[in-house]
């Protein structure tokens, strides 16, 4: 009896990276048993990462027997297929049903792969990595640039070969799992490459007095790009740094900056209902000039308890003077106000 | 078909069963004596060979044989076709052309054997060297005039064969 879907049958003892540190993870997969740099990938390792996939990933067991996957992709040259030593070609040297094969389509496209759809133009080189160097006598840096990989797509039919049907069904039953998504994924030298399934189209050679076996043959697009290593470039990082300043030593002149100084200060004096006198002490020298008035008739000016005038304009205080204001108002039952204009000397 | 039997007279006055019977006298002579084309047919036990219930085909090692037996016939072995297999796999393949096989009528009901579709023939091509064939036209139908001796009766049959794998067959 098979166990519940939901029941783990393999449990991982790590816990396996998630977000930022699995990108990390995933960058340290790339640069894995090489350089700072990513390998390159290039048409040929697309086509083995797609071979690899197939045998992997879409392997076939029918009655406890691996079905065998041709293991090149058969090109033009004739002799190609004929050098290898499967163990599935009969004395006729002709390869015996059931086995896989993958054909290529010759031509490869522009990418669609929605990560490199977008480019800058004129294969711009982009910063990867600054890699610290050591001469022997100085520390540095080099960086490594690289350009934007190129995005294509390859088209490729994966054809099953066989003579009974339940191989064909055991087959589709892989691939349609396999693609319930749409789309799978392969490791090629550490990046992660879609593959996009395709049509499905029957093959089979019915004809009555020939040789009769199925032949069904699924299209697949792997969504792949293309980074050439020869493009790369890795130039010296600044290793010292020599700071130079430089001075005028001529002298320029400048015109003094002019300040508006507001040399006087208002000092309002206030006579409450009742109050005709107020004095005040001064520990400053200054010129009180008298400005406007309210409900003043007139004012006697005493400094030190001497007279000094009535209804002057200008009163001269000198340091530790005692200023007393004597007034007539005009209405004894309002407030009288006067003005001075304080201006220090 | 009626189990009756009805005297063939037709073209009594020229060409009888004495006549037909000793032209295919000498043409037995001359296929088995100088020809002697020898040729080993398997016939597929249909009662006991284990078949799935919903294709039909033998599930593994289902297949069983009744007992060979050697026969004679006059064999004609096509030019095989070099092409790739199916179309677009780009895998090249030289497929042995059929084996077409004369047989007389009356050999097969001495032997009370019968060819049917899917039985297979094994012909030897050297002393070392056997290609198996299984029957893809069990040439049933002999009532063309070809194969009818001077419109008097059927006598003989055109097995068409076609190679087979060596997954498929091996011999018993």
């Amino acid at each position: 009896m098979p166990l519940p879907k939901k029941v783990k049958k393999n449990i991982s003892l790590t816990e396996p990276e998630i977000l930022f540190s699995r990108r990390k993870e995933l960058l340290e997969k790339i640069q894995k048993d090489g350089t700072y740099l990513p390998k390159s990938i290039l048409h040929s390792d697309l086509d083995g990462g797609f071979l690899d996939f197939v045998k992997e990933d879409l392997k076939l067991v029918v009655e406890g027997k691996k079905v065998p996957t041709v293991d090149i992709l058969i090109t033009t040259q004739n002799w190609a297929q004929f050098t290898q030593t499967w163990t599935f070609q009969n004395e006729d040297k002709n390869i015996e049903p059931p086995f896989i094969t993958v054909v290529r389509i010759p031509e490869v496209k522009y990418g669609t792969n929605p990560s490199t759809l977008y480019t800058i133009p004129n294969r711009r080189q982009y910063f990867y990595a600054q890699v610290p160097t050591w001469d022997g006598t100085r520390a540095g840096m080099d960086i490594y640039k690289i350009p934007q990989p190129v995005p294509v797509d390859i088209t490729y039919q994966v054809k099953i070969v066989c003579n009974r049907m339940r191989e064909l069904n055991d087959f589709n039953k892989i691939i349609i799992e396999k693609f319930s998504s749409k789309q799978a994924y392969t490791n090629i030298k550490g990046h992660y490459i879609p593959i996009v399934m395709g049509n499905i189209n029957d093959e089979s050679v019915m004809d009555l007095e020939k040789r009769k076996y199925y032949i069904q043959s699924y299209e697949f697009t792997l969504l792949g790009f293309l980074i050439d290593e020869n493009e790369f470039t890795v130039s010296p990082a600044i290793t010292r740094a020599l700071t130079v300043l430089e001075f005028d030593s001529g002298k320029i002149k400048r015109n003094p900056k002019s300040f508006e100084i507001n040399e006087t200060t208002n000092l309002d004096v206030l006579f409450l209902n009742g109050i005709t006198l107020i004095s005040q002490f001064f520990d400053y020298k200054t010129n009180l000039n008298v400005g406007t008035t309210k409900n003043i008739e007139s004012y006697d000016i005493f400094i030190n308890n001497e007279y000094y005038g009535s209804d002057i304009s200008e009163i001269q205080i000198n340091t530790n003077d005692i200023l007393k204001i004597i007034i007539t108002k005009q209405d004894n039952t309002k407030e009288s106000k006067m003005e001075l204009i304080s201006k220090l000397i | 078909m009626s189990n009756n039997k009805v005297p063939i007279t037709r073209l009594g006055k020229f060409f009888g069963d004495q006549d037909f019977n000793l032209d295919i006298s000498i043409g037995e002579e001359w296929l088995y004596g100088d020809m002697n084309f020898n040729l080993v047919l398997y016939r597929v036990d249909r009662k006991k060979t284990k078949t799935d219930n919903v294709y039909g085909e033998t599930v593994k090692d289902g297949i069983k044989f009744l007992p060979p037996v050697e026969f004679k016939g006059f064999v004609q072995i096509l030019a095989p076709e070099n092409k790739n297999l199916g179309t677009n796999s780009k895998l090249n393949q030289v497929e042995p052309g059929n084996l077409k096989v004369a047989v007389y009528q009356k050999q097969l009901d001495e032997l009370d054997v019968d060819i049917n579709f899917g039985d297979y023939i094994g012909y030897y091509e050297s002393e070392t060297r056997v290609r198996y064939y299984t029957v893809t036209n069990d040439g049933r139908v002999i009532s063309d005039n070809k194969h009818n001796y001077a419109g008097i009766r059927p006598y003989y049959r055109s097995i068409i064969a076609s190679a087979v794998v060596d997954n498929e067959f091996r011999g018993l």
